[in-house]
């Protein structure tokens, strides 16, 4: 059992009257990858700045390792902070940048000297240190960022958005450096960002935060798989998301009344409110020609194709089932794949656990 | 139209350039003319009006110019930056209102200033403060909405995540404003200081009430000598201060000057 770095007990902040963030739990063992996702203005940064210190929460209790911190001040509570502009000390040089928290905490000097450079080795910038940072690129200077922020060796790190200023390719590579460092170091991370890409590439665990509340909470494979709600079903890859008018269970399945008229067969669930909507992921659906086949699926149906999109690695295929319903199905593009073409007649195979069902 | 535009523009530049350097060149050349008279004659020269310089007459209010302008460069400098600091880093409450109240006196003739100083002087009693004590005051009055909105505007810049991760790396606000805000405001403060050193040092309108005959600054002694007559040592004394004035501000320039600014903070 790991012990807890972080806790979070129904933390919630106001701005005036109007609720910013609402009843968060939170419990971070030591050592954990954690992302906090969420789209534009829903309280990561908040969340984030009252972990901090620099946000007071309205009410709730944040703990650092069992401790209450809602009176100690930023400056004494042993973390670190990556910013998303970087913000280095401009009149200082890498190294001095990098050296500020152990000047501050008081280190010697010699030791402070191999700190810095043992951190500027684990993020790749050695012989760097006497630049300033307006003399490194983007990339750079979020890795002196990083240094800085590890070289004190906080128990908890805090990044807010870190990589979002940076081009694809050199975010994509950061992900798995990040990724790397945190492992070395078995420092725990809170990660913030609205990219779900992201936050799937790198944690442990994600929180994913709705309009100032955690929406869904857990591994990213089961967030994928098993959504809880049509926000975290949307925002978490791509989906098919259906309106289910109603629903009838059976001996075997569960099933679910979509457009007009057709029926899906789920696996029988145990919801506590009424289904409303059902998720279907476009990858999860086989595309089977028509006439035979398919006898293993739980859901078999007929489709015409209406559009075709070559997306390289694979197909989008816009399929129409008649009852008002259409998916979109990946096809993955092996060299044995032919993808349909526009208004051939095709079948959809659906497994009845691909069809998530959706209180909300 | 391109090309009438950059013909407006070179025009422009050229322009301002005559009306800024033709007046120089005339002091100086009128600095180094032979006759007692101000004359012009690029091809006799003598630098004997130079040489006055070195009397009393003209040395004594430089330096008491000089004297006062460092003190007031000093005073308004520090008054500046804390005041600058308290409204617009830490946003005291009514910030604004006392902004725009510490920037108030610019909207004040000075001549209006220096009839009001003397007044306030005299109806407390304190007259014994004309000459050094009231000009020093005064100028101070004058130069602080400067030096204040100078800071403020390099305050106004200020990244406050550079002092959130200042904080998070732990440094207390004393090592904040030491470590990191000082010296990112550094041109600033530094640009504020050297307007309040020129301000004072050339001031006329607020000083002529002010002085004490025999006490007197630069300025007020040559307008004083101007009433008897014009001749070239003050075209002399006017390129020496003009060369002084240079001096001071690439001086400060080099301490961390005003170029940094632009890549906000010094090598
Ligand atoms: N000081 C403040 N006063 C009033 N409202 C605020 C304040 N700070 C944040 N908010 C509001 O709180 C909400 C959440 O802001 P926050 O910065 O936490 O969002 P975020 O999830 O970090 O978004 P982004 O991805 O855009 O950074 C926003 O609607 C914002 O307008
Ligand atoms: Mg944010």
């Amino acid at each position: 059992m790991n012990a807890l770095d972080i806790e979070l007990v129904s933390v919630s902040k106001s701005y005036a009257s109007m609720a910013v963030v609402r009843d968060i739990d939170l419990a971070i063992p030591q050592g954990e990858f954690v992302s906090i996702l969420g789209p534009s203005g829903c309280g990561k940064t908040t969340t984030l700045n009252m972990i901090a210190g620099f946000t007071a929460p309205s009410r709730g209790d944040i703990r650092i390792k069992g401790r209450s911190q809602v009176r100690v001040p930023p400056e004494r509570r042993n973390i670190g902070l990556v910013f998303q502009n970087y913000a280095l000390f401009p009149h200082m040089t890498v190294t001095e940048n990098v050296a500020f928290g152990l000047k501050m905490k008081g280190v010697r000097r010699e030791e402070a000297e191999t700190t810095v450079k043992s951190a500027l080795r684990s993020v790749h910038l050695e012989g760097m240190g006497k630049r300033y940072p307006r003399e490194l690129s983007g990339g750079q200077q979020q890795r002196v960022a990083l240094a800085r922020a590890i070289a004190p060796r906080p128990s908890v790190l805090l990044l807010d958005e870190p990589l979002s200023n940076l081009d694809l390719k050199l975010r994509e590579a950061m992900r798995i450096e990040l990724k790397d460092i945190q492992q070395q170091l078995g420092m725990t991370f809170v990660y913030v960002t609205h990219d779900q890409e992201e936050a799937m590439a790198m944690s442990d665990r994600v929180v994913v935060m709705w309009q100032g509340a955690i929406a869904q909470e857990g591994q990213p494979a089961a967030l994928y798989r098993e959504p809880n709600s049509r926000f975290v079903a949307d925002f978490i890859g791509k989906s098919n998301i259906l309106a289910v008018a109603s629903t009838a269970t059976q001996a075997a399945h569960l099933e679910l009344a979509v457009g007009d008229g057709l029926m899906l067969k789920a696996r029988k669930t145990e919801l506590s409110a009424a289904i409303r909507y059902c998720s279907i992921r476009p990858e999860s659906i086989a595309v089977l020609p028509s006439g035979v086949g398919g006898n293993g699926f739980a859901n078999l149906l007929n489709a015409t194709v209406r559009r075709v999109v070559n997306l390289g690695a694979a197909f989008e295929i816009d399929a129409d089932l008649g009852s008002d319903v259409r998916l979109h199905v990946l096809l993955r593009a092996t060299r044995a794949s032919v993808p349909p073409s526009v208004g051939d007649a095709i079948r959809l195979g659906i497994e009845d656990a691909d069809i998530q069902p959706l209180s909300a | 139209m391109n090309r009438l535009i950059s013909i407006f523009y070179w025009f422009s530049l050229g322009a301002v350039l005559c009306f800024i350097t033709l007046p120089l060149i005339v002091v100086v050349a009128a600095s180094l003319s032979p006759t007692s008279a101000v004359t012009l004659q690029p091809w006799e020269w003598t630098g004997r009006w130079y040489a006055d310089l070195w009397s009393s007459r003209w040395l004594d209010p430089f330096l008491a110019s000089v004297k006062i302008a460092t003190v007031v460069a000093a005073i308004s400098g520090v008054l500046g930056l804390f005041a600058a600091y308290a409204v617009v880093y830490e946003r005291i409450p009514g910030s604004d209102a006392l902004m725009s109240c510490l920037l108030s006196p610019l909207s004040v003739p000075q001549i209006v200033k220096g009839v009001a100083v003397v007044l306030f002087l005299s109806m407390i009693g304190l007259q014994g403060f004309l000459g050094t004590p009231a000009l020093i005051a005064a100028h101070v009055v004058l130069a602080l909405p400067f030096v204040t909105r100078m800071v403020a505007t390099s305050l106004a810049n200020f990244d406050a995540n550079l002092d959130r991760a200042a904080q998070v790396l732990g440094a207390s606000k004393l090592q904040r404003i030491r470590l990191v805000v000082l010296p990112m405001i550094k041109p600033g403060v530094l640009s504020g200081v050297t307007f309040a050193f020129i301000i004072s040092f050339n001031n006329i309108p607020l000083s002529v009430f002010l002085v004490r005959p025999g006490d007197s600054t630069l300025p007020i002694t040559v307008i004083n000598y101007l009433e008897y007559s014009l001749d070239p040592v003050l075209a002399a004394v006017n390129v020496a201060s003009m060369a002084f004035i240079l001096a001071v501000i690439f001086l400060f320039e080099k301490i961390g000057g005003f170029s940094a600014q632009l890549h906000g903070g010094s090598k």
